[in-house]
């Protein structure tokens, strides 16, 4: 006998499983309900909607907190590498090629350094949107100056790694 | 005993309509304009919530990963300052640079003196010289882990300061 109803009600049973896999369904996705059973491929259909949505929203985003960074990147580490021959030598050797190889790196380094200290620190979210353009501009006008002065002290005086070996020989 | 049947039968429907009436509400569709989502980003979001920033200084212990990250950048900032005035040094002093030397040099002003000069000159550079070798070996891939990061950590930070005390009195 019980099995009997078990037998006869087993598909209201189920159906009910369904629904409230179906509501579950429709909480996730937020958006309307839909409980039979055959319409369960539609919200399927719409979770993957507001999936590709979300990584839509997730990419602009992306885009609109910092510019494509990947070949500038390469170019940062090829300049860094390159540091690390140019300063040593040209303190060693005190070659006027040098000495201009070396403000040069050195001034495109540290730009790209300070220039991500103004983004890091000087945030539009925090100070508003005009000081940090003012700080990138000011940057962009102390790094052009310094690589002024720097070559034309290489090109007027002795040079850079003549100066500072003639400096640290100062308690001779 | 199907009259029994039936009726028992009759009766679970009608108590299953009644649990059913719980999940089934009656529901209209009306369609409406798409309203795209907001675009916030993470700051603006973390802002308008009030929650604190992150990585969250004031509640984090001072650890090397983090102290040796952040003087790279101090360092890195100091040298620029020396370029910087070392460029306008350049422009706006009238007299070549041998004469400032030789004042120096005639001023006396003792080794241990000279020492701290040549020290806060060498000390910035060759922190951000090793410092930045590990740097550039982290982009290649390499010395990732914690204790590889610790062990290199230490070991920079011996080998700049031996370093930086041998050239100051040289």
């Amino acid at each position: 006998m019980a099995l009997s109803l078990m037998l006869r009600n087993g598909t209201k049973l189920r159906g009910i499983a369904g629904l409230q896999k179906c509501t579950f369904n429709v909480q996730k996705t937020q958006n309307f309900t839909q409980f039979l059973n055959q319409d369960n491929y539609k919200t399927l259909s719409l979770v993957n909607k507001c999936k590709t949505q979300f990584i839509n929203v997730a990419q602009q985003s992306k885009r609109n907190m910092s510019a494509d960074h990947g070949k500038l990147w390469t170019l940062e580490k090829i300049v860094s590498l390159a540091l690390l021959g140019i300063v040593p030598a040209t303190f060693l050797f005190c070659n006027p090629l040098l000495d201009d190889l070396f403000a040069l790196a050195t001034v495109i380094h540290f730009h790209w350094g300070l220039e991500a200290c103004v983004i890091d620190y000087i945030r539009p979210i925090i100070v508003g949107p005009v000081l940090p353009k003012i700080a990138l501009l000011l940057l962009y006008v102390i790094s052009a100056t310094t690589l002024g002065g720097l070559l034309y002290f290489n090109h007027t005086q002795i040079g850079i790694g003549r100066a500072f070996r003639q400096f640290w020989c100062i308690s001779e | 005993m199907a009259l029994l049947l039936r009726l028992t039968g009759n009766q679970l429907l009608r108590h299953q309509s009644k649990t059913l009436c719980k999940f089934v509400r009656p529901v209209t569709l009306k369609p409406s304009q798409y309203v795209p989502p907001v675009q916030m980003g993470h700051d603006e979001r973390n802002m308008k919530l009030g929650r604190p920033q992150s990585p969250h200084l004031t509640i984090y212990k001072p650890q090397l990963t983090a102290m040796l990250s952040i003087s790279h950048r101090a360092t890195g900032i100091v040298l620029a300052g020396y370029a910087v005035m070392f460029s306008l040094a350049a422009v706006w002093l009238e007299c070549p640079i041998e004469y400032y030397i030789e004042q120096i040099r005639c001023a006396e002003l003792g080794p241990a003196c000279i020492f701290g000069i040549k020290f806060t000159l060498a000390f910035p550079l060759l922190y951000h010289f090793w410092n930045g070798i590990r740097h550039l070996l982290w982009d290649t891939g390499r010395f990732l882990t914690i204790k590889e990061v610790y062990l290199t950590g230490w070991t920079m930070l011996a080998v700049t300061i031996a370093s930086a005390i041998v050239l100051s009195g040289y």
